[in-house]
């Protein structure tokens, strides 16, 4: 079956428009920050990501295509309402994928460093995992096979969501229309989403609706009070690509090394969590947050050198 | 296979010339060097609650060492920012010295190690 890849098609915006966005920027004509190191990190994870993709999804298709042979309906790639039905359940199919991505380590591990940037731009978008078709991530889809979406459908709405989720990446576009604001995934609401800040910490996990978010009470505005510091709790302290990769997994093997009786924490707990609780997790500093309110007020933005 | 090598060879290519123009985007950018009261606001903000003992700031503005109880507080400058890592006290006052840089292992393998230029290390006043 012939079928499309919105992404591959997508490429050349995703180059015109970074280049546009550093030429603009670097007149002065639109708010982004580029650096140097931090861009070639970033778009050399998305270049690596696309060979990496290659090795599981090979494996990924085909528990898919076997899936779809025990469908319970037989549904047509050429009816639009199929396309409606497709795109509200694997927007959220992504939605839960997000989310798992952020609250149990395992999957942490490998969604981490699209957030390791403390930028948020265009290249940020590009900074892709390496390791997630290992996490085995894509099985969170096969329910959508079983009903009985084609799984070329799926992968097609898999890839139009993320290239969706590329322009939302920016500074340069403060807010959209209220109406717009209230139903889709921009880029206000997930720069709230790449913040450290712990109010912001582990919210706003849509892809294209923001509506699942409001839904399942992950949803938080972004503020004018608090501006967005982005990257991690604990930031990278090295632009080695491999490091960016894969220090999480290594972390999580030292953990399991040191201490094995708590494998199961260790790689299913939240990220930060750690037996006698010496780490923070997002919720413990959420709630450190919220108990120090009245105390000084965070770094401004404009310390950051 | 021919079709995908020639599109990550284009796509190489294009990630080589979006590097080179952030350079140029970031061409004469000055950064500021880490002053006092900056370094405790990232202290302050990396480290909430934590009292601060003693702070020595790098020679050339690049990050902070700081004494709080029996840690070390140390800020060594990431990109825009600074990599914030908590290790115990002894081991930074332990942390080799070689040409005017002090070497502190942070055990992380996302942040491996500190290095800060710095006149004197360890702080006599503090020293064991």
């Amino acid at each position: 079956m012939k079928t499309i890849d919105p992404v591959t098609l997508a490429t050349p915006f995703f180059i015109l428009t970074v280049i546009l966005e550093i030429v603009l920027a670097r007149f002065g004509k639109l708010k982004a920050t580029y650096e140097t190191s931090d861009t070639a990190v970033s778009l050399t994870m998305g270049l690596i990501s696309s060979l990496a993709g290659l090795l599981t999804a090979g494996a990924s298709f085909a528990a898919a295509m076997w899936i779809y042979q025990h469908r319970l309906f037989t549904i047509p790639m050429t009816a639009v309402w199929a396309w409606i039905a497709v795109f509200l359940l694997e927007d959220l199919t992504y939605y839960w994928f997000h989310r798992l991505s952020h609250e149990r380590r395992f999957w942490w591990a490998a969604h981490v460093n699209h957030h390791s940037s403390q930028h948020y731009n265009l290249s940020t978008a590009l900074r892709q995992t390496w390791t997630g078709g290992l996490a085995g991530t894509w099985a969170l889809w096969l329910p959508l096979s079983l009903i009985g979406f084609p799984p070329a459908m799926v992968a097609i709405q898999k890839g139009v969501s993320l290239v969706y989720q590329y322009w939302i990446h920016t500074e340069a576009i403060r807010r959209l229309p209220k109406p717009f604001e209230a139903v889709l995934n921009t880029p206000s609401h997930h720069r709230v989403h790449h913040a450290r800040n712990p109010r912001y910490l582990d919210s706003n996990y849509a892809g294209i609706l923001i509506v699942w978010d409001r839904m399942f009470g992950t949803f938080q505005p972004e503020l004018d009070e608090e501006a967005c510091r982005y990257g991690l709790v604990h930031n990278l302290g090295t632009f080695n690509i491999v490091r960016v990769a894969f220090h999480e997994w290594i972390g999580i093997v030292q953990d399991i090394v040191r201490q094995p009786r708590h494998i199961l924490g260790w790689l299913f707990g939240p990220p930060g969590w750690s037996p006698d609780g010496s780490r923070d997790t997002s919720a413990s500093l959420k709630a450190q947050w919220a108990a120090r309110q009245g105390a000084p007020p965070t770094v401004p933005a404009k310390d950051a050198v | 296979m021919n079709a995908l090598l020639i599109q990550f060879a284009v796509s190489a290519v294009a990630v080589a010339l979006m590097v080179a123009l952030a350079a140029w985007g970031t061409r004469g950018r000055a950064r500021p060097a880490l002053d006092e009261a900056t370094a405790r606001r990232w202290l302050a903000d990396e480290f909430p609650g934590r009292a601060i003992d003693g702070l020595w700031l790098a020679s050339d503005g690049k990050g902070a060492i700081a004494k709080s109880g029996d840690d070390a507080l140390v800020l060594s400058r990431m990109g825009v920012g600074y990599a914030a890592r908590r290790v115990a006290w002894v081991k930074a006052e332990a942390a080799t010295v070689k040409d005017g840089r002090v070497r502190i292992p942070l055990a992380d393998v996302a942040a491996p190690r500190a290095v800060l230029a710095m006149a004197a290390w360890p702080p006599k006043e503090f020293s064991a």
